[in-house]
């Protein structure tokens, strides 16, 4: 089924030689990667290997960071992300994406979700579908239903993770960014948020950063091995994780670092 | 022989909990103390009527009127001012040397003592703008006198909004200003209460700054505009214990005149006190 996707798919997200620095300190070396519509891609590595770095650059999070100079090209769609003319804004509500820790806003489940679309122009009237619509997708409404007015801080963690994932669906992207979601959760959540991840795939392209070797042969589609700024190896998933073509992927991936 | 460790550590105690227990202790003295002298003079007809035989009888409506209008008056121009001026230096300037100018003139702005702000008011406000002596140049030059305070509580406030609620609002694709407004904002709002509070303190209790922009020595009416003089209660009290026609007999009145001036600062704190716990729930669970 991966190489189906792989053939009939045009690549959604074009990376061609992106090179990035922190100040003095380079991040990102040369990377060249395509990723394919309605997949799961996951991105792998050590810590500080730059794979957050990476996909910060694909909604342009990174252009908050003082100093920080990209080179390269991204494109979403054939369009140049970082081309003149091109809104961030615009962007990110194309691109959206979902942080390592749960970050609800202190406000209720509700305005959790109604937030983006509301400041997007949504009425009053369509706020609610939307906002039922989107803790659908993301398998919270059956938790949330009967207290949307609740502060949404109330819920576990695992909930607001799929919270902040429902607030993400809300503003209708069409990728999806995931920072090491479940890094903060427990393993009942984490399965919850991989099944979730998997069924998001078939209207979504997905791009997932995780520590969690087993979450990424679980859940992708493409794999792409980081370390030290690297794309050392990227693939189909079953390839990477069998049959590696680098020395230093088979060392990550059998565990002797990282 | 040096003190060995537990000796040491009980003096250091002691000695610390000695300051503590002063500083609440002067406060409560103080209270006691004016509560004790001016609780007797305090009557429907002190707090309401005007003061009467060159403020030997009567009350001093005016003078409460005069000092809720100003703190009203100073509040509605350095809030504004001071939260907006607040969100530009957190959250747009660039860390550049016009930056760094304005940080300073901030700081400054805050160590200066409270009659030069009044003499800048009588120059600028009174003269040169033509507001004469009135409520107006008053409320502006008190608001000069709080705006760094405001600035600094507001900046506090704003640093301490999470980067979170502000990353998952730019990448909802949220413009940095509806951000601001809508996330970073209301989470601050506790915080920038906490610095209006310190000013209301402020406002009520500076007698420099009015005494050359528009307070009056003897008003017995209430002003009829923003640039009508008008009296204060500080001032009141000052001319009341160092000017009056008759200093001992009114001795009485600057008690209860000083308890009005104190309840007032008190129950304005108290309001605020509320109203930033009010948000800081909201902002919980």
């Amino acid at each position: 089924m991966t190489e189906a996707v792989q053939n009939v798919a045009q690549p959604q997200i074009e990376v061609e030689n992106l090179n990035l620095w922190y100040g003095e300190k380079q991040a990102l070396k040369d990377i060249s990667m395509h990723i394919p519509k309605n997949s799961v891609t996951a991105l792998i590595g050590p810590s500080g290997c730059g794979k957050s770095t990476f996909i910060r650059c694909l909604n342009r999070m990174n252009d908050l960071i003082k100093n920080c100079r990209i080179e390269g090209k991204i494109s979403i769609e054939g369009k140049d992300i970082y081309g003149t003319g091109v809104d961030v804004v615009d962007l990110r509500k194309q691109v959206g994406m979902v942080f390592q820790k749960p970050n609800p806003f202190p406000m209720s489940i509700y305005d959790n979700i109604a937030y983006g679309p509301r400041i997007h122009g949504v009425t009053k009237k369509g706020l609610d579908g939307v906002v039922e619509g989107a803790l659908r997708s993301a398998a919270i409404w059956d938790e949330t239903s009967d207290r949307l007015k609740s502060p949404a801080l109330s819920l576990s963690g695992g909930q607001q993770q799929r919270l902040c994932i429902a607030r993400t669906l809300a503003v209708k992207p069409e990728i999806i960014l995931f920072d090491e979601p479940c890094s903060a959760l427990d393993p009942i959540s984490t399965s919850r948020i991989e099944e979730l991840i998997m069924n998001l795939k078939k209207d979504y392209t997905i791009v997932i950063v995780t520590h969690n070797m087993q979450q990424a042969a679980r859940i992708s589609d493409h794999t792409g091995f980081f370390l030290m700024g690297e794309l050392i190896e990227f693939g189909q998933t079953r390839q990477i994780f069998q049959n590696p073509k680098e020395q230093s992927t088979e060392d990550y991936i059998t565990g002797r670092f990282g | 022989m040096g003190l060995n460790a537990r000796t040491s550590e009980k003096i250091a105690f002691t000695l610390l909990r000695l300051a503590t227990l002063m500083v609440a202790g002067f406060v409560l003295v103080i209270l006691a103390y004016i509560v004790y002298n001016g609780y007797s003079v305090i009557s429907i007809e002190f707090l309401t009527e005007m003061p009467r035989r060159m403020m030997t009888q009567g009350g001093i409506y005016p003078a409460i009127v005069g000092t809720l209008t100003l703190i009203l008056g100073s509040m509605a121009v350095a809030l504004p001012m001071g939260i907006m001026a607040a969100i530009y230096l957190n959250e747009y300037a660039g860390d550049t040397r016009i930056t760094w100018i304005i940080e300073m003139a901030i700081n400054n702005l805050a160590g200066t003592p409270s009659v030069v702000f009044g003499l800048f008011g009588l120059a600028m406000f009174v003269k040169y703008f033509g507001f004469g002596p009135s409520i107006l140049s008053a409320s502006l030059t008190l608001s000069l006198l709080i705006l760094p305070v405001i600035i600094r509580s507001s900046q506090e406030a704003l640093i301490t909004v999470p980067k979170e609620y502000r990353e998952s609002s730019l990448a909802l694709g949220i413009s940095k200003w509806q951000t601001i407004r809508h996330v970073v904002l209301p989470a601050a709002i506790p915080g920038i209460i906490t610095g209006s509070i310190l000013s209301i303190g402020r406002v009520a209790g500076e007698t420099a700054p009015i005494l050359l922009t528009g307070a009056a020595y003897y008003l017995p009416r209430l002003p009829d505009s923003i640039y009508s003089q008008f009296m204060a209660l500080p001032y009141h009290l000052f001319v009341l214990a160092t000017a009056g026609t008759n200093i001992a007999k009114t001795r009485p009145l600057q008690y209860g005149t000083a308890l009005v001036l104190l309840m007032i600062v008190l129950g304005l704190n108290l309001i605020a006190v509320l109203i930033r716990r009010h948000y800081r729930q909201k902002l919980k669970i």
